[in-house]
């Protein structure tokens, strides 16, 4: 009944050992051909323009994090006409205005998303580049787009959600070390930047940051 | 043959409470998440919006649900199959109580937005540790009750387990290293294109290694236990073994199409998932033919009936996904409720089959009684499998009414639907039919916790296991 590979597996399958070291050699080759590829030189192209993220808006990606604003938009504009048509109206992208790798060299983690209850947001300066509109649709996204079901983040501006620029410089030492390229004048300005300033705003600076580099 | 043998059942019993308890919760939050995103009124306080409840659905239902039910499994199963006790029964009490700290804390930090926000990956780094500990000492565990065996022969189910076990340890510890700033932000040493693929690289086989194959080991060992009939083809387990732990690490880029991922990296996902058919579909008739062995007593034995509709549900997911990997099809769902109609045709079909039977089949051993009622039992299979019909229809049609509203051009070639709410308010009938479907659901499982409840009541009355032989052919 046996045929040559039932004997051979018999061979593995009986002895623990052997049936664990291969489990770990067939799972571990799938990751290990197509991973380490991406560290190499040159699979991420470089924006010139595209700069690290500021004091404030650092503090704003944050609060993007900690609210799951992620589970509801993504960053990445695929390159279909209709999604560049929804997300570049105006043309402000370019031939190729959809998401480009070198866009999150700095994002750490990154947060393209996978599910798109709201819109995306990856030209969101371009889209709506009004602060005072993002205050007020924050605070209350039924007032601006009736029939919204995002829900509403009033408390992010009150005076109980202060940033603290001492954890925003802590943060962004971490990041440096993480290979972002932050002076200690970049650091120092968060400061001056996020002093006096509360979570929503700085929710507001970051979404107006989305696409500002790339936009021509 | 057996009596000699001290099995350790207390362990599993603590672990069949937190598969109901975990489970209530989990789904629980679910419904809310649901309604949340018809209702957005529900979102009652900073603490529960969608963005906080969400990943304590997702985590909860996955580490807490499922991970108490593989956890129960493992216990009760790797013992008996391999014929020696536990190797250490305090150190499995450590993992018990280590593991539900984790969760209660998952709870908590979750709630209060303390997140990596990496998908199923959300934990911070303090509590990462505390998952590679318990999973340390689950490992150590199992491989020593194996080094202590008396039985020669390893039965599949234990090589599904084992590939679990060192799998889910690589890739938790590849995708959350992140440098810690305070003991509740860190940032992922990774980014951008390379975060993304290595994360998606663990997401997809959080779900092959943690939704996927240690419930394969499940299903070979209850379903067997249960008929008392040996698996219909010990070739076929050999082969779909090997070909699926060794073709699923592969797949993960089908999660980034379209996206700035290289597209060679696009592409072998995309081919690796195809390939994947194969050893799935096999792993599903494998347990078919064992299953038709009985099946006489499919109709009136709750337990198969589960585990039919499970695998019914597995070998759907396992073409659907492979479908939605390619890049057309996928440029249709991605983004779309239509994942989301294929995460839970895997989670309340699949998943929730396997687990059910689980549950089934043990508490009447552990508790040395017999179930309370097994009409109870196939009121639960009843109403569970209607709420996953209306959950899995509605949100198919959500999502590929969603994306072709995404798409539509008029006459002029400019878009159709420009407005987001318009398109949002389009879905609120299916999200409404999903959430009634997700309430159905969730009371099918409380029928199934009553049942138990009062089950533990006669606790030692004498169990009496039904031969199901009896009804078969053969
Ligand atoms: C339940 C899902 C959900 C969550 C969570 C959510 N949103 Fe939204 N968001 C939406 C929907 C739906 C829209 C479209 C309707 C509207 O404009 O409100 C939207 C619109 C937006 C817009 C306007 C986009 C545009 O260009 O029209 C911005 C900006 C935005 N959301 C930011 C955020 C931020 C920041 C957070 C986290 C604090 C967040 N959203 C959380 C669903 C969500
Ligand atoms: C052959 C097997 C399978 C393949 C090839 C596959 C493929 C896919 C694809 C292509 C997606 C969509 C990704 C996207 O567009 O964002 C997806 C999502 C998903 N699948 Fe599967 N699938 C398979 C089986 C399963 C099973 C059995 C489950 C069990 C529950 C499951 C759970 C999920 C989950 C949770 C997601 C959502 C991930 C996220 O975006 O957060 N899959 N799968
Ligand atoms: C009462 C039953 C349930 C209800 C009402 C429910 C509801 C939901 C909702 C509303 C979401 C968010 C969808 C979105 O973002 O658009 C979600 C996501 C999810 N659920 Fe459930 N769920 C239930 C049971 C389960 C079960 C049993 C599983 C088991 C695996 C599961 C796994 C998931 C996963 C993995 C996601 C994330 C999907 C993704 O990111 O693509 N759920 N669920």
């Amino acid at each position: 009944m046996s045929s040559w590979y039932e004997k051979l597996s018999h061979k593995v399958e009986d002895n623990a050992f052997k049936l664990s070291v291969w489990s770990a050699i067939a799972v571990l080759v799938g990751g290990l051909v197509t991973l380490p590829p991406l560290f190499l030189q040159g699979t991420v192209q470089k924006i010139d323009s595209v700069k690290p993220y500021n004091a404030l808006e650092l503090a704003g990606r944050d609060v993007y994090q900690e609210e799951g604003c992620f589970y509801c938009h993504s960053q990445m504009v695929r390159p279909f006409k209709w999604e560049t048509d929804r997300w570049d109206p105006t043309r402000q992208y370019g031939d190729t205005p959809y998401s480009k790798a070198g866009e999150s060299v700095y994002d750490h983690p990154f947060l393209w998303g996978s599910k798109r209850i709201g819109p995306d947001l990856a030209h969101e300066a371009a889209l709506r580049g009004s602060a005072a509109w993002q205050v007020s649709h924050l605070k209350n996204p039924r007032e601006t787009s009736p029939g919204s079901i995002m829900p509403a983040y009033p408390h992010l501006f009150e005076t109980d959600n202060m940033l603290d620029t001492e954890v925003i410089k802590a943060r962004m030492s971490a990041l440096r070390i993480l290979g972002v390229p932050y002076t200690d004048q970049d650091i120092q300005n968060a400061d001056s930047l996020a002093k006096n300033k509360t979570k929503g705003d700085a929710l507001v600076s970051y979404l107006l940051k989305l696409g500002k580099d790339t936009m021509q | 043959m057996n009596d000699k043998i001290e099995y350790d059942n207390q362990i599993v019993r603590m672990f069949v409470i937190c598969i109901l308890l975990w489970g209530v919760v989990a789904m629980l939050m679910g419904i809310i998440v649901a309604f949340q995103m018809i209702f957005p009124s529900w979102n009652f306080h900073p603490w529960l919006s969608f963005g906080r409840l969400r990943p304590i659905h997702t985590n909860g239902i996955i580490f807490g649900f499922t991970g108490s039910a593989i956890f129960a499994t493992i216990y009760y199963s790797v013992p008996r199959l391999l014929k020696t006790p536990l190797w250490s029964s305090s150190m499995a009490r450590v993992h018990f109580w280590l593991y539900n700290l984790t969760i209660v804390l998952a709870a908590l930090s979750l709630m209060a937005g303390y997140t990596q926000s990496k998908e199923y990956a959300e934990l911070e780094w303090p509590i990462d540790i505390l998952v590679v500990v318990w999973w340390l000492l689950l490992a150590i565990n199992f491989f020593m009750t194996m080094k202590n065996r008396t039985e020669k022969h390893i039965y599949v189910a234990v090589w599904f387990f084992v590939a679990t076990i060192i799998t889910v340890a690589v890739l938790y510890l590849v995708n959350n290293l992140a440098i810690p700033v305070g003991l509740t932000k860190s940032y992922s040493i990774y980014s951008g294109v390379v975060d993304a693929n290595i994360h998606w690289w663990y997401g997809h086989n959080a779900v092959a290694f943690f939704l996927t194959t240690p419930l394969l080991a499940m299903m070979y060992y209850y379903l067997p236990k249960h008929t008392r009939l040996p698996i219909f083809s010990h070739r076929i387990s050999i082969v779909h073994f090997w070909s699926l732990i060794f073709i699923y690490i592969w797949a993960g880029p089908h999660h980034l199409l379209y996206s700035p991922t290289p597209n060679w990296l696009q592409t072998v996902g995309m081919l690796f998932s195809l390939m994947l058919i194969a050893p799935s579909w096999g792993g599903m008739l494998n347990g078919f033919l064992t299953l038709t062995q009985a099946k006489e007593k499919i109709k009136t034995d709750a337990t198969l009936k589960f585990i039919l509709v499970s695998l019914t549900f597995y070998g759907m997911s396992t073409l659907e996904g492979p479908i939605m990997a390619i890049r057309e099809v996928n440029s249709l769902s991605h983004f779309t409720d239509w994942t989301i109609a294929h995460v839970h045709a895997g989670g309340l079909g699949w998943v929730h089959g396997i687990c059910a039977a689980a549950v089934y089949y043990l508490v009447p051993r552990l508790w040395n009684t017999n179930l309370h009622s097994e009409k109870l039992a196939e009121t639960h299979f009843w109403v569970s499998t209607v709420g996953i019909l209306l959950y899995v229809v509605s949100m198919w049609v959500s999502g590929v009414a969603e994306g072709l509203m995404w798409r539509a051009v008029d006459a002029s070639g400019s878009l159709q639907y420009p407005s987001w709410v318009e398109i949002v308010n389009e879905l609120f009938p299916y999200r409404l039919v999903r959430a009634l479907g997700g309430v159905l659901f969730l009371s099918g499982f409380v029928i199934m916790v009553v049942n138990i409840i009062k089950t533990t009541k006669t606790a030692g009355s004498g169990f009496n296991p039904v031969d199901l032989r009896e009804g078969s052919k053969a």
